[in-house]
């Protein structure tokens, strides 16, 4: 039983611990730095959690006037409550003199936490900052403890520019932070100027309350009611010592004004309203260039941290169907300003560009969320491709080193499509022919032409010997005139050769006649033909010719006898005939013998 | 008797000439391969283009080559939509007759509907007009024109030995030798035509997209992707692979069974 109670305790007393360990805040705070001797202030301890055991400082040199007054306050937001509480004392200074305040020390959850010292400067007399048109800087003046001069408002209420880093990357995102302090009430604000923000891409956080939420923070030992008026995320857009001017605010606040009255002085009606504008102070950037080291060739500017991921809405399509690709990169950084990863597409595929959709989120962090590029895709022709692996790289300035991620690859099936042989899309660029001619020519069937493959008819054999069958012609007519010209140039030898053609011309003639019936015309007919013959053959004018020369002529080419006699014979009978009718000779008989014997002279010469 | 003789010596010749020309007629006179072609444009006139694939290409597979058959092979497959196949006829038909205007145009309509776009390297102008000079006419053409000029300028210049008249003389004999001159300027183009094919090897890609690997082996990185029908230069081959030229200048290397040479 106990030691289960035990437990619990233990527990609980965990719980507890961890619940506190958080962000256990415990700070000191004086309402003034800077005090008059005898003029009372006070300091406060407060701790925003239940602790215990609390230990007050040794206040050497100061007199406690009241106190220490405990307050505990307890707040609870959604359901988280949480407690503080104060421990204030109201001190004089009796002496000048710089004082230090010790640390004071509480334990929350078993563990002992301390304040920082506080130094006050206690100088001579009353008030230390006399408002110097009461005129009257008497000793009275000593409790006038919220009087504070027109100049000395900038002490109490002052707007801090404070950047999340001082040096950064190119690119990196860090956060700019205007944060008011005040210890007076604010009637009223404008905002005047904000600063351009030359060299830096940002970004406003947007506040999730209309309002600003007012906490207590201790700024040099003093306590103020801080609120954070405006976020905003940077992200340098080059490097180098960039910058940012200060940002204005124009605040009416209510000053307390000293008065003699102690009527109006009890019922507070001792403040009236300044107009007091603000400036906060001017933030120099160390803005570091990227590195050249080690950049990949495919970097495009991504500064953060990041993951990529890609998807494919199909894995098996026809032809000419969409497919659509995504590439997702999410993380922290510059995700806005990134250029798209470099996504290789097989090379048959039509793609357009990437439809981009930003789901992004600004807080105190910086920005984060995740890009998607949504590639459509349309494969055109039927095949297995594949999408190679996207790779994506970014500068992580944590590390100050670049980093290349890369997604899956995706293999698609392609199959054909009905429409793949169809695509028109393309005939505008290509040739003339096209604007005149809509469809292909029909097919030729006419002519086959066949030749067997390899056979040509150039360079066969029966080329060549066409080809050379024309020299071949030329040589040999050129030979034949050669041997006309020889065979020619003898006058007597032509003629002789002639003598047997024109024998046969009117022996043809006397063919005729007989035919007839002329029998007088055929023997005038077989006479000249003989007559004619002999005279060629025997190279012998007509006129000279005569039956003696003829016998002598014929002897001397050694033609037998009986054959001169026959032809002797033949010539009487013809002239004979020529002139008186014969009878008993048949006339075809003489023409047969002419014949013959005009044949056996030419076989004998 | 002697007009007989001369009657003999011309029929000598023709009977010459005959024998000569007769073989080259009897090939296109195989009636077989006259029934396919006739088969072939017949289906093919009935859009029956797979029957008409088949006899066109029995006269291919028994080892023809014609202009004809090639040509409505490639219009055929076109009809079909194997564009590719289209390409390799309509470039085989274009390689016997490049000088055919038909051929010419339907070339153009398939390497529309092949997928790759690539532009050709740009020749030298000269170099652009000698080529279409010499693809003008077909090498059959070509073979046959120069044996007519060179057998008609022979004629006339043998006439020359034996024409009466002055005139006819230097007529004869002038333009004898212009045919000839023509005849030799044939011969020399289709010689260079005969070269001009015989030194650019090309080839049709085939099989959907195709890889082109920067050295030939599987694993190679891929430069590039090719698709069905388009025409590359082949400059070798080696151990199944073929080392490719595009006409934008590129070279790569393909497997060979994805590649048919024209």
């Amino acid at each position: 039983m106990m030691r289960i109670r035990y437990y619990i305790v233990l527990f609980l007393g965990l719980l507890s611990q961890v619940a506190f360990s958080q962000n256990v805040r415990f700070t000191a705070s004086v309402s003034k730095t800077q005090v008059g001797t005898g003029e009372p202030f006070e300091i406060t301890f407060s701790v925003n959690a239940e602790g215990a055991s609390f230990v007050p400082p040794p206040l050497r040199g100061f007199e406690v006037v009241a106190g220490p007054n405990v307050s505990t306050s307890m707040t609870s937001i959604n359901g988280n409550s949480s407690t503080s509480t104060a421990y204030s004392y109201d001190l004089v200074a009796p002496q000048t003199g710089e004082f230090v305040i010790e640390p004071a020390s509480i334990v929350v959850g078993g563990k002992r936490y301390t304040t920082a010292p506080i130094k006050i400067k206690v100088v001579k007399g009353a008030p230390v900052q006399q408002n110097a048109r009461s005129g009257s800087s008497q000793g009275s003046g000593a409790d006038d403890l919220q009087q504070v001069s027109s100049g000395d408002i900038g002490k109490s209420l002052f707007i801090k520019a404070i950047v999340s880093k001082p040096s950064v990357y190119q690119g990196e995102q860090l956060t700019l932070t205007y944060r008011l302090y005040t210890r007076l009430g604010i009637e009223a604000n404008q905002l005047d100027k904000m600063p351009d923000f030359n060299g830096f891409w940002n970004e406003d956080i947007k506040s999730k309350t209309p309002y600003v939420q007012w906490r207590t923070e201790v700024y040099k030992g003093q306590a103020y009611r801080v609120a954070d008026i405006k976020q905003v995320i940077l992200f340098p857009e080059h490097s180098g010592d960039i910058s940012i001017e200060p940002m204005a605010m124009t605040f009416v606040v209510q000053q307390p004004v000293p008065t003699e009255d102690f009527m109006e002085q009890f019922f507070g009606n001792n403040v009236r309203e300044v107009k007091y504008q603000a400036k906060s102070n001017k933030v120099t950037l160390h803005v570091k260039p990227l590195p050249e080291v080690g950049k990949p060739a495919d970097f495009g500017g991504a500064v953060g941290h990041f993951t990529v991921n890609a998807s494919l809405d199909k894995k098996e399509l026809k032809s000419s169907e969409q497919l659509n690709y995504k590439v997702t990169v999410s993380g922290a950084g510059n995700l806005m300003l990134m250029q798209a990863p470099n996504a290789i597409f097989p090379a048959d595929f039509e793609k357009f560009d990437p439809k981009v959709t930003d789901s992004l989120s600004e807080n105190a962090n910086g920005v984060s969320g995740y890009r998607t590029y949504s590639y459509l895709l349309i494969p055109r022709h039927q095949g297995n491709p594949t999408i190679e692996p996207v790779k994506f790289s970014y500068f992580n300035p944590e590390t100050g080193r670049y980093q290349t991620i890369a997604t899956p690859s995706f293999s698609v099936k392609v199959n054909k499509g009905p429409t793949e042989n169809n695509v028109t899309a393309y005939a505008d660029d290509e040739q003339d022919i096209t604007r005149t001619e809509k469809d292909i020519r029909n097919i030729k069937t006419d002519d086959v032409d066949l030749s067997k493959v390899g056979q040509g008819f150039f360079g066969s054999i029966w080329y060549y010997v066409l080809l050379l069958l024309g020299p071949l012609l030329f040589g040999a007519a050129y030979a034949y005139r050669k041997w006309y010209e020889q065979y020619n140039s003898d006058i007597v030898k032509v003629k002789s050769r002639k003598a047997s053609r024109i024998a046969a011309k009117h022996l043809v003639n006397a063919q005729k006649q007989l035919n007839a019936g002329n029998s007088k015309a055929f023997y005038e007919a077989v006479f000249r033909g003989l007559y004619g013959y002999l005279s060629n053959k025997l190279n012998i004018p007509v006129a000279d010719l005569n039956r003696e020369n003829i016998v002598a002529g014929l002897r001397a080419r050694q033609v037998q006898e009986p054959l001169i006699n026959q032809l002797v014979h033949t010539l009487d009978l013809c002239e004979m005939a020529r002139y008186a009718p014969v009878s008993g000779i048949a006339e075809n008989e003489v023409f047969n013998q002419s014949k013959t014997i005009i044949h056996d002279i030419e076989d004998s010469l | 008797m002697i007009l007989k003789i001369a009657c003999k010596k011309h029929r000598l010749v023709w009977c010459l000439l005959g024998f000569m020309v007769l073989p080259l007629l009897s090939l296109a006179a195989n009636p077989a391969t006259e029934a396919a072609f006739a088969k072939g444009n017949s289906a093919y006139a009935k859009k029956h283009y797979n029957e008409a694939i088949s006899f066109y290409k029995q006269i291919v597979d028994e080892g023809y080559q014609s202009v004809a058959v090639y040509y409505n092979l490639g219009n055929a497959y076109y009809r079909n939509g194997d564009i590719a196949w289209a390409m390799l006829y309509y470039e085989k038909a274009y390689k016997l007759s490049p000088g055919d205007e038909a051929i010419k145009v339907n070339l153009q309509f398939a390497r529309q509907k092949t997928a790759d776009k690539l532009d050709p390297e740009p020749e030298f102008f000269i170099t652009r007009w000698w080529h279409a000079f010499i693809l003008a006419f077909s090498l059959h053409a070509l073979a046959v024109l120069s044996i007519v000029y060179v057998l008609l300028g022979f004629a006339l210049l043998s006439y020359y030995l034996f024409a009466g008249t002055v005139l006819l003389k230097k007529a004869s004999f002038y333009s004898g030798l212009v045919l000839i001159g023509l005849g030799f300027i044939s011969i020399f183009i289709a010689n260079r035509q005969l070269h001009y094919f015989n030194h650019h090897h090309e080839a049709i890609i085939f099989g959907g997209a195709v890889a082109v690997k920067s050295t030939p082996a599987t694993a190679a990185k891929s430069l590039l992707v090719l698709h069905d029908g388009t025409k590359v230069g082949v400059l070798n081959n080696q151990n199944g692979w073929m080392k490719i030229k595009l006409p934008n200048g590129n070279e790569g290397w393909v497997a060979y069974n994805n590649v048919k040479q024209i």
